[in-house]
């Protein structure tokens, strides 16, 4: 008797578990409900975030010595920001060869807002996605530091991601080679318009809407359309046409596109603070 | 005692073990890559509590640890409880046909079954609410390394949920082994 009491007891705590958790994924994903839980979640990285700095500052080498870094330490820190100095002057340089052309062409015309003219903040990555099933990084700034949703996140010579939630110390980055994320670009500095979408891990973009009377080349730069309504500003450069397959018979074109910044090795980024157009 | 209920004093335990957990995930674990993938030292936590505190208490600590988990990942909030609450509860029942006193092996070896079952859940019931798929190869590499992370931490979290139940941690195990399993059945 006392056993089926308990195996009844114990068959109800898991449904009511497994309801409660259904309950909190139907409530995030639809109503207002997702708001409070995001709000949740930024406090519990601010509280967490000076701990989190502390131990990952203290611990980093472990983690880099597991992760297949020898030469940590400072080398790997001097090294990051070295590396993001020179792609800032690289990405400055691809952003300088168009500069002229955009604003004479693009921006005088349909006034779009230009990358060059968007003050930056810089930050420093923290730590990577808590998740295995995100492409995500939190960084040392947030909506105190002038950080918001939605901004876009530089590095290297390029786009790295966007800001997806942010509390007021740290904030969370979505890279652009997550699953989730996909944006406007343009091939070329004049070139036709696609959609950049993430494929996950290390893989390149792929661009969709890439019609077969487009002439993509193989190197061509693929920068940030930031056509009407874009979420994000014109010109960023965002990587280079690695393969583009036409399979006969059909409509588009299969392109990919390999990012410039290092997307792996990220120490420092910079979050321009450019909002998306309502 | 009601069986399956936890103190007073192993509730304060429980989110001292729970932030200290949070802390080792975000500020260590993280930053431990290896092949795209790292630990999960929540889901650890999750199949210790079943292993040592049996199937019911597993389950609702599994559940705590995962709305912990939820608070620093993108995907829906209670999406890593829903699926650390099954994995738990089945490491519980595991544990009770064991007959009550588990070696460490066949922890070992539950915890490393558990976090590839823990990973396919997660990605099969993410599938169906919308969120994007990994590739298979991907897959395999987290199924690997959060098994593997699993498998090294869940005697040390063994411990730490006796210490954190107390002594009636193994009440519903005992009771499991007298009854030759049926009780978590």
């Amino acid at each position: 008797m006392a056993v089926t009491r308990r195996n009844t007891s114990q068959r109800l705590t898991l449904l009511i578990l497994v309801l409660a958790s259904i309950t909190a994924i139907t409530l995030d994903y639809r109503g207002q409900s997702s708001h409070a839980f995001d709000a949740v979640r930024n406090g519990a990285r601010d509280v967490l975030s000076p701990v989190q700095r502390l131990l990952s500052d203290a611990l980093r080498p472990v983690g880099d010595f597991f992760s297949g870094d020898v030469n940590y330490g400072g080398a790997v820190s001097e090294n990051a920001h070295l590396e993001s100095e020179l792609g800032a002057l690289r990405r400055q340089a691809l952003e300088n060869a168009t500069a002229e052309q955009q604003l004479q062409e693009i921006l005088s015309e349909q006034h779009l807002p230009y990358v060059q003219n968007i003050p930056e903040v810089l930050a420093t990555v923290i730590t990577g996605a808590t998740s295995n099933f995100e492409l995500t990084f939190e960084i040392n700034r947030g909506t105190s530091s002038g950080v918001g949703t939605g901004m876009p996140v530089v590095a290297g010579a390029g786009l790295v991601g966007t800001v997806l939630s942010a509390g007021s110390s740290t904030a969370v980055v979505e890279l652009i080679t997550d699953p989730r994320s996909s944006f406007s670009v343009r091939l070329g500095s004049k070139g036709a318009v696609a959609v950049a979408t993430g494929q996950g891990g290390s893989s390149p973009l792929t661009l969709s809407g890439v019609t077969a009377n487009m002439a993509p080349r193989v190197g061509e730069t693929v920068y940030t359309s930031g056509t009407s309504g874009a979420s994000l500003p014109a010109g960023i450069p965002v990587g280079t046409v690695a393969t583009v397959h036409y399979v006969g018979g059909s409509l588009t074109k299969s392109v990919l596109v390999m990012p410039f910044a290092q997307l792996q090795q990220l120490g420092y980024v910079s979050v321009l603070q450019w909002f998306p157009a309502p | 005692m009601v069986p399956g209920a936890v103190t007073a004093q192993g509730w304060a335990r429980l989110v001292v073990l729970l932030s200290a957990t949070a802390i080792l995930q975000v500020a260590v674990l993280d930053g431990i890559v290896i092949g795209g993938a790292h630990p999960d030292a929540f889901l650890a936590l999750a199949i210790a509590s079943g292993l040592v505190g049996g199937a019911q208490r597993g389950a609702l600590v599994a559940f705590l640890a995962g709305l912990v988990a939820d608070l620093f990942v993108i995907t829906p909030f209670g999406l890593t409880s829903l699926c650390f609450v099954l994995v738990a509860f089945t490491a519980g029942v595991a544990s009770g046909l064991s007959g009550g006193r588990a070696p460490y092996s066949f922890k070992v070896v539950t915890a490393a079954i558990g976090g590839v079952a823990a990973t396919l859940l997660y990605s099969l019931a993410a599938s169906l609410i919308g969120q994007p798929d990994l590739a298979r190869h991907e897959l395999a590499a987290v199924a690997l390394v959060v098994a593997a992370g699993c498998a090294v931490l869940v005697l040390p979290y063994g411990a730490a949920i006796s210490w954190a139940l107390g002594a009636e941690a193994s009440g519903e195990r005992r009771l499991s082994a007298a009854t030759g399993g049926r009780a978590t059945r």
